[in-house]
């Protein structure tokens, strides 16, 4: 649709916007060929669910009504919710920020130049942050306000509420990865990212639709088996063993990965996913920690062993509901403190959010694991020789640990340390830019919304990694994404796989501590498998 | 949903193609769910793949860790990608009955 503006949402038309022009990625990936073409969605899928926004499903739960009395009860139950935001009662954490970017945004646009979807996707205006507050506002404005109800389009209250304004708004929502650079953009202090997140709160709260992977295969799979990943007590301890086994194998140390330890100094904590996934990641944290003698334990206590909390993304009461059973655990170990390790949203989940949800005798510190690897490298404590990193390394920031934390330098003089031939994206620390993955997106995998994530959500991220590589293209030269977050790395692994960069280009990635490891110096073989 | 066909038994399948129920789970329909990524045959390799996977989960209710699954039945990721062209989680676990992974791997 030419020209859209926020009032087309209410239309009952076929799909508002068809992506074309993405935006250009430099060399190689500039030339025909280098990337399939964009599909378009099934037909079976236009039926059961909402395609008519730009054709993608991100919310497998959202189904195409049958009936009027169906859509009628969608809509009102939207509404309700969202009268319910706007409460003091329901919604005191997030109430102001909410009015505040509700009320004043001067839509001067700076915060669309700041979103790297917006950008991604060839500049489509559906996706600037603002397009999507806009709807929500004008929606606000013809059902909450006096003067919206009585004089509607000469007040802005000019938009048609119906099913279809309601379930493209929801899409809309799952078309932001939540990274807040617009928020910091924002000569306001508006927070768009907010706004989306409102949307998703009331869709998961009051109308009981969240994705999938998110929801009952996410929050309510980890509030029972202890884990969204679904790994449990007996499974967890079995991998514990195996890596035992696999870290003598690659190192020589015979190392004891402490568990349950009560009264230890440090709780570490891990995604589930990094145990699944990326062993090498927790067996890098147990060969440091011990290596540096540090008091620490894992817990084998449900819900203990993984450190997620996609709440976070859509749903306080999940969100409140995690972390309290987390924190839970922690206590009953005795520990002095929390050590985040490499998960972005566990860092904003534990250490920003819930931090301040509980006070008082449940409080245990928690802390990223950064300053304290910083620590151990720069105090020597660890025997390194930086040459065994010998090779093109880039650095990706996890938006929950720099935009959101603050934890910036750690990282940075870490790598200095460790690898000679470290270079910065541009632009990174808290001017980074998300991976594509992050709000939920990495696990996404539904239908035809893995699509929409790979060439547009992580389309800026491909950018940078290849700009920080230019010049060292050459397939004979390993080069390696640091990306501390497994979200991220989910996200940074399904690009390299679509774009064939790995086999083509020799470019790697994982965690930091696994570098760390790499550069031991009496490690005889090397801890990184493609060096090996 | 989607439905696969076993001898005349109807096996519900989520839209990427796994068992919904994995205690459905029989050597029929591992070959019926062979076929649906599009492995004509199912060689010894293969079985012993899948059994193992399937004991796994049988006993954790979870798959086990890629490199496990490498170290125990003795084939290297490689050789795992040549058994099933989709890789172990899309393909091995598939056929070998078990959920489609969930959380953050």
């Amino acid at each position: 649709m030419k020209n859209l503006k926020p009032q087309d949402m209410g239309k009952r038309t076929e799909q508002l916007v068809q992506l074309g022009k993405l935006m250009d990625l430099p060399a190689p990936y500039d030339q025909p060929g280098m990337e399939p073409p964009l599909t378009v969605p099934k037909d079976a899928w236009k039926e059961k669910h909402c395609t008519t926004l730009d054709g993608y499903v991100g919310i497998d739960t959202l189904i195409r009504p049958q009936t009027k009395a169906e859509e009628e009860q969608v809509v009102n139950s939207f509404l309700s919710g969202l009268a319910k935001i706007f409460s003091d009662d329901v919604n005191r954490n997030f109430l102001q920020p909410l009015v505040l970017s509700i009320k004043y945004c001067a839509k001067c646009n700076t915060c669309s130049e700041a979103c790297h979807i917006f950008k991604a996707s060839g500049g489509q205006e559906i996706y600037r942050p603002i397009f999507r507050s806009e709807v929500l506002r004008k929606i606000v404005k013809k059902h909450l306000t006096k003067s919206g109800k009585m004089l509607g389009s000469l007040v802005g209250a000019d938009i048609d509420i119906n099913w279809e304004t309601i379930a493209r708004l929801g899409e809309l929502a799952y078309r932001c990865n939540l990274c807040r650079r617009c928020a910091q953009a924002c000569p306001l202090g508006l927070d768009n990212g907010l706004l989306a997140r409102e949307i998703r709160k009331i869709f998961s709260q009051e109308m009981g639709i969240a994705p999938k992977p998110l929801h009952e295969k996410g929050t309510m799979l980890q509030l029972k088996t202890g884990s969204s990943t679904g790994l449990t007590k007996p499974a967890f301890l079995d991998m514990l063993e195996f890596m035992e086994d696999d870290i003598f194998a690659k190192t020589g140390k015979k190392i004891k990965i402490p568990v349950d330890k009560k009264g230890a100094d440090i709780l570490l904590t891990h995604n589930a996913g990094e145990f699944m996934t990326w062993p090498d990641n927790p067996a890098a944290f147990a060969v440091l920690f011990t290596e540096a003698g540090l008091d620490w334990t894992l817990s084998s206590d449900m819900i203990g062993y993984d450190n997620v909390n996609y709440g976070l993304w859509y749903d306080d009461v999940q969100a409140r509901r995690v972390a309290q059973e987390q924190f839970k655990v922690a206590k009953q170990l005795g520990v002095r403190r929390i050590i985040i390790g490499e998960c972005g949203h566990a860092h904003k989940a534990s250490a920003v959010s819930m931090d301040r949800i509980t006070v008082g005798e449940d409080k245990i510190p928690v802390e990223s694991f950064l300053p304290l690897l910083w620590e151990m490298v720069n105090r020597k404590v660890l025997k390194l020789d930086p040459q065994k990193n010998n090779f093109p390394v880039t650095l990706h920031d996890p938006c929950n640990v720099v935009r959101m934390m603050g934890v910036v330098k750690p990282q940075r003089q870490i790598l200095q340390a460790i690898c000679p031939q470290f270079r910065e994206m541009t632009p990174h620390g808290v001017n980074n830019y998300c991976c594509g993955g992050g709000s939920g997106f990495a696990i996404m995998q539904s239908m035809n919304f893995p699509e929409f994530r790979k060439q547009v959500g992580s389309r800026m991220k491909f950018r940078q990694i290849l700009q920080a590589f230019q010049g060292s293209m050459d397939p004979g030269t390993p080069k390696y994404i640091c990306a501390p977050c497994s979200n991220c790395k989910g996200a940074i692994r399904d690009i390299l796989e679509f774009y064939h960069t790995t086999e083509k280009f020799n470019i790697h990635y994982g965690g930091l501590v696994e570098l760390v490891v790499n550069a031991l110096v009496d490690i005889e073989k090397p801890f990184l498998e493609f060096l090996a | 949903m989607v439905n696969l066909d076993v001898n005349g038994k109807q096996i519900g399948l989520d839209e990427d193609g796994f068992m919904i129920n994995p205690e459905e789970w029989t050597e029929e329909v591992a070959m019926a769910l062979a076929k649906t990524e599009e492995l004509e045959e199912m060689s010894e390799d293969h079985w012993k793949v899948v059994n193992y996977l399937r004991n796994y989960y049988t006993e954790f209710g979870i798959a086990p860790m890629v490199r496990k699954l490498c170290k125990d039945t003795g084939y290297d990721l490689k050789k795992i990608y040549e058994l099933f062209p989709s890789g172990p989680a899309k393909g091995a676990c598939k056929i070998a009955g078990l959920p489609k992974p969930t959380g953050c791997v």
